[in-house]
């Protein structure tokens, strides 16, 4: 059995392992709020946004899905969005099984965002045409390299990792046109339409156009990017969360044995005195006698 | 008492897409596009502009809000303006 000391020292040091874990869970925790706040303010944000364009453009929905439509590349573009760090369980495994469940490279590029899919793809021997780190900030999110790298394909498709709950995390795939078109859905419609007749438009009604549908595709983007962080985070919560819950076994565990062996050397030291005891009385009956 | 249209405010929304920077009564705002820098007060013309980077201001009653931005988009639309800016 081992020493009552050496189990007290690797009790300790798990110990301060489920602190460490405990930490981690809170900041987890902390991020999860806030950006879900982000991510409800972006919602608001687009659909002000939106009902301004919509009040400029005679037929927004038709346009917003033919931007540049000069240099369409034929192929389909796979974006996924991984984190950019460790520690978030399985979620990024799982990310690119479902991407490769509907990969075919003869006509399929992939940009990925994050150094931990960037890498796993890597391991699995999967090319991607371009890497871009997960752009974030506790402003804004700009994504428009990004998007400059992907607008001029046929079809966009962003898989991501969806919250659902603090406990439970998805994979979601989108369309980025049609996630627009649904974003547009839910904002307010009825605006009465603005022409150069009543209303002045600097420097035209075109750029002004362009400016906002670039504007409102960066916030579909950054919209999965938010809720991708939101079930990254979720996701390393639960990891600490297991983790602590590991530690404060293993705690348990080490507490037991520390007393097992605690009796067990008070026991042998028991013993031995008792065992001199003897050894003593024997001497002296040994010299009287 | 019914609520009755104060003809000398806007009413204002200015946000970025993960900021509200205000939202309420203003008298004046301030903004730029490329032409120059330009004051929307109440009554003004129906109005659409890309602003350009820089400080914007908003004047209420009681202070100047000013924030500054990388540029967006201004609507004004009868005393409504909306400014969309870091987009």
């Amino acid at each position: 059995m081992r020493r009552a000391s050496a189990i007290q020292k690797e009790s300790q040091q798990i110990g301060t392992v489920g602190d460490l874990t405990g930490v981690f869970e809170s900041i987890a925790s902390t991020k999860v709020a806030k950006i879900k706040n982000k991510v409800e303010l972006s919602k608001e944000f687009f659909e002000l946004l939106w009902k301004r364009y919509s009040s400029i453009r005679i037929d927004p929905r038709t346009r917003i899905t033919h931007i540049d439509d000069k240099e369409i590349n034929p192929k389909k573009v796979f974006v996924i969005i991984s984190a950019e760090a460790g520690l978030s369980g399985d979620i990024d495994q799982r990310l690119i099984e479902t991407m490769l469940r509907d990969y075919d490279s003869s006509n399929t590029d992939i940009v990925v965002l994050g150094t931990h899919g960037a890498n796993q793809l890597k391991q699995g021997g999967i090319p991607y045409k371009r890497y871009f780190q997960v752009p974030t900030s506790d402003d804004y999110v700009d994504v428009s390299p990004v998007i400059e790298a992907i607008i001029n394909y046929s079809k966009i498709t962003v898989y991501y990792e969806e919250y659902i709950s603090l406990g439970v995390q998805g994979i979601k795939k989108l369309d980025l046109h049609s996630r627009i078109r649904e974003m547009s859905e839910k904002a307010d419609e009825g605006e009465e339409i603005m022409t150069a007749d009543d209303t002045i438009f600097e420097p035209s009604l075109e750029e002004i156009a362009e400016i906002m549908e670039i504007a409102m595709m960066n916030l579909a983007f950054s919209q999965a990017i938010l809720e991708s962080g939101l079930a990254q985070d979720a996701s390393r919560f639960n990891a600490m969360a297991t983790a602590k819950k590991r530690a404060w076994e293993l705690m348990n565990y080490y507490s037991l044995d520390f007393h097992r062996a605690k009796r067990s050397e008070n026991d042998r030291r028991s013993r031995e005195v008792m065992v001199g005891l003897k050894r003593k009385k024997r001497q002296r009956l040994a010299e009287n006698g | 008492m019914k609520h009755q249209k104060d003809d000398t405010q806007l009413r204002v929304i200015a946000r970025a897409p993960f900021q509200v920077y205000y939202e309420g009564q203003a008298r004046i705002v301030t903004a730029s596009n490329r032409i120059g820098r330009f004051d929307i007060l109440p009554g003004h013309a129906d109005f659409f502009s890309v602003i350009i980077g820089g400080d914007v201001a908003i004047q209420t009653d009681t202070e100047t809000i000013t924030f500054p931005t990388t540029g967006g988009v201004v609507g004004v639309r009868g005393d409504e303006v909306m400014l969309f800016v870091n987009m």
